[in-house]
């Protein structure tokens, strides 16, 4: 019995890591920019795609094609957010709702359109391999990814303590108003976000693909989670959102072993609303960061 | 000859018309007006044409999300009228050509009802075939029912044979799979213990239903019976369910990314257990692509394959040549679909859909690529199914799919576990 609940624990964990990779992005975005991206699931799609292309013309692995995928994912968002973003902030939300979803509808119809709905899958050594320690197994490839996952948050948490430029994202999140008195460049900043945002959706796309098939629509199965995690784990507090990925993925794996394989989403959603009704502002207290 | 090649739309899809300049529409004036005096004053034979050519609607997905199979029967279509033409088209119509019209359904429900809609009133059809998927199958029926123009479909859904005189079913039907899956499983193991996992709308539902039904009378335990929703990010726990259910079968009713995440898990857990992929995306030569050597051992079930007789290996090579992997169900079945209307045109002696209806419903084949099906016969019942269709087991083994099941269609045998 206990080593049913250990492994459904396990289980959990390790895909809240990729859980927590997309709603760190979302939950930054709009702790510091102020606006709900809803195309972050199809960014995710295209990490995969990249890593998809590179794996299969050039054999590079999906891990190792992370430098490929933040990066340029990373530019993608200081462009979107230089060039789209910028133009719809102001008192109105609408416009910034609309362009968000707007982009995330033309970013799946172009993956369509490019790619066919036809699933993708790359094939490495370790996919389908695991490491089994008494009646309990570890699979390798979700392994790496939770431990790559929980490296880049660490990394982006130390960014945001020590660094210049992360201590302004902070203040421009407390409080935009009183970082600008304060000659914080806001557009800068928010290319910053954008740009960390969209590379750590890149980099769930990457470390994804040893074990997961991309298709157009994939972003959508991970941004809903990650919207659920960004709420419970109050809106833009990343230790926070990185805590509730982890709870939710454990909760869902307990919710399928003990409830019923179609009560993983249940569970999650139950565990939001009671989260909701005693705790309105979310785990983290409310506050942001 | 110049305006047969410009009329043959094989190589076009039916949308693409040319566009309505003047010059194209005084050339189209001219040649209606040429055929309909032709025909106004009975069959004039003009110089160089043997006999009319005869139309065959084709109808299938060749954009959208059902697209890749779409394209595989269009190249099926294709590669069929072109051997029924080469070995002399239909002799009693004095050698009359088949030429395929091919419309693309979108993968749209509502597509597929204009799209049929426009292809029977826009061409004089002498029957059809599609689309393929049974949701646009069941749409391109109904519209053709109405029409009076047969319908010839590899789908499976039973519903194509309820109140329909003009749809035709020359293979297994859907609630025949189940039962095969159950024996596949007891050929397997004596003392099959089952396990049933479903995803939880309408297809995973309907199917596992039929499964729990049928398990009884053929002697086959089911130890646990799990829906679970669609496109799941991860497959552990459900796996971590069926480990501790002490299964030593697993039936997965899933659509492809699933079921791929199924068996990866599968593997990585290191649970002995014999799956059986039911059928679709299952016995796709992508499938084997994108699982790898984990596929290997897998079993499913299918309409058709392509070492189910001598004549489906021929085919098989032929369009293995023309687009790299082998003939999938869908494929060899529309080969011998189209020779199926290809014997009845030969007996009905007339390009008359009622005709062709008449013939097709006292079709009897049982040599020749029309007879290239599981069980090696066709002949249709009142309800347009082949009364003696039957559904193949079929296993992965080393990266092909062989037929294992039932013994008189088994071209390998099963491997066990």
């Amino acid at each position: 019995m206990w080593e049913t609940l250990a492994q459904a624990v396990i289980n959990g964990l390790l895909i809240g890591g990729i859980y927590a990779l997309v709603s760190i992005g979302v939950t930054l975005i709009f702790g510091v920019v102020k606006i709900v991206n809803f195309a972050q699931g199809e960014f995710v799609m295209i990490g995969m795609y990249i890593s998809f292309f590179l794996a299969n013309q050039f054999g590079i692995d999906p891990i190792v094609s992370l430098v490929v995928s933040m990066p340029v994912l990373f530019v993608v968002g200081v462009l979107i957010q230089h060039f789209l973003i910028r133009r719809v902030l102001g008192p109105n939300d609408m416009p910034q709702i609309f362009l968000t979803f707007a982009l995330s509808l033309l970013l799946l119809n172009l993956a369509l359109m490019l790619f066919t709905a036809n699933y993708r899958t790359v094939h490495t050594w370790y996919s389908d391999e695991a490491i089994h320690i008494g009646e309990l197994y570890i699979p390798v490839a979700k392994l790496i990814a939770f431990g790559v996952a929980m490296a880049l948050s660490a990394a982006l948490w130390v960014f945001l303590r020590t660094t210049d430029l992360g201590k302004a994202m902070r203040a421009a999140s407390q409080n935009r108003d009183v970082a600008t008195l304060m000659g914080i460049n806001p557009n800068r900043v928010f290319c910053v976000a954008l740009g960390i945002a969209l590379a750590l959706a890149g980099a769930a796309g990457s470390l994804l693909m040893p074990f997961y098939s991309a298709y157009p629509f994939v972003g959508q199965v991970f941004v809903l989670m990650a919207f659920v995690a960004v709420v419970l784990g109050t809106l833009g507090n990343v230790i926070g959102a990185l805590v509730a990925s982890l709870m939710m993925g454990v909760a869902e794996s307990l919710g399928i072993q003990f409830v019923g394989a179609d009560s993983g989403l249940i569970v999650v959603f139950a565990m939001l609303l009671l989260t909701l009704a005693f705790k309105p502002t979310g785990l983290g207290g409310g506050r942001a960061r | 000859m110049k305006k047969d090649r410009k009329n043959s739309v094989i190589n076009n899809v039916g949308r693409d018309q040319p566009s309505p300049n003047r010059q194209s529409r005084r050339k189209f004036l001219i040649k209606t007006g040429g055929v309909l005096a032709a025909s106004a004053f009975g069959a004039v034979p003009l110089r160089g044409w043997a006999a009319d050519p005869i139309n065959i609607g084709a109808l299938y997905p060749t954009t959208g999300s059902m697209a890749q199979i779409g394209v595989g029967c269009v190249a099926a279509a294709k590669l069929a009228v072109e051997m029924v033409n080469e070995a002399g088209g239909i002799k009693s119509l004095g050698g009359a050509k088949l030429n395929l019209i091919i419309s693309d359904v979108q993968s749209d429900t509502t597509v597929t009802r204009t799209e049929t809609d426009r292809l029977i009133t826009g061409n004089k059809l002498s029957a059809i075939h599609g689309c393929y998927a049974s949701a646009l199958t069941m749409i391109a029926s109904e519209v053709a029912e109405r029409a009076k123009v047969p319908l010839i479909t590899g789908s499976s859904s039973d519903q194509l044979n309820k109140g329909r005189t003009y749809t035709f079913t020359p293979f297994a039907r859907a609630s025949q799979f189940a039962r095969a899956q159950l024996q596949m499983a007891k050929l397997g193991n004596d003392q099959a213990k089952i396990a049933v996992i479903f995803e939880n709308t309408a297809f995973g539902t309907s199917t596992s239903n039929g499964l729990k039904e049928l398990a009884p009378s053929e002697g086959v335990e089911i130890v646990m019976f799990e829906p679970y929703s669609a496109g799941f990010t991860d497959a552990s726990p459900l796996i971590n369910k069926v480990k501790s259910s002490g299964a030593n079968a697993l039936f997965s009713l899933s659509y492809l990314n699933d079921l791929i995440l199924i068996v990866r898990t599968v593997k990585q857990v290191g649970l002995k257990i014999a799956i059986n992929g039911g059928s679709g995306g299952f016995v796709m030569p992508d499938f084997y692509k994108n699982v790898g050597k984990p596929a290997e051992g897998l079993q499913g079930v299918a309409h058709w394959n392509h070492d189910v007789s001598d004549d489906a290996q021929k085919v098989n090579v032929e369009f293995k040549k023309r687009t790299g992997e082998f003939a999938f169900e869908y494929a060899g079945g529309l080969v011998a679909q189209t020779f199926m209307l290809a014997d009845a045109l030969e007996r009905a002696a007339s390009a008359d859909p009622q005709k062709v209806r008449e013939a097709l419903s006292t079709l009897d084949v049982s040599s020749g690529y029309a007879a290239m099906a599981p069980g090696g016969k066709v002949k249709f019942g009142p309800d347009g199914k082949n009364v003696y269709g039957r559904p193949v087991g079929v296993q992965w083994q080393n990266g092909d799919l062989a037929s294992v099941f039932p013994k008189e269609d088994a071209r390998a045998p099963l491997l066990k576990l």
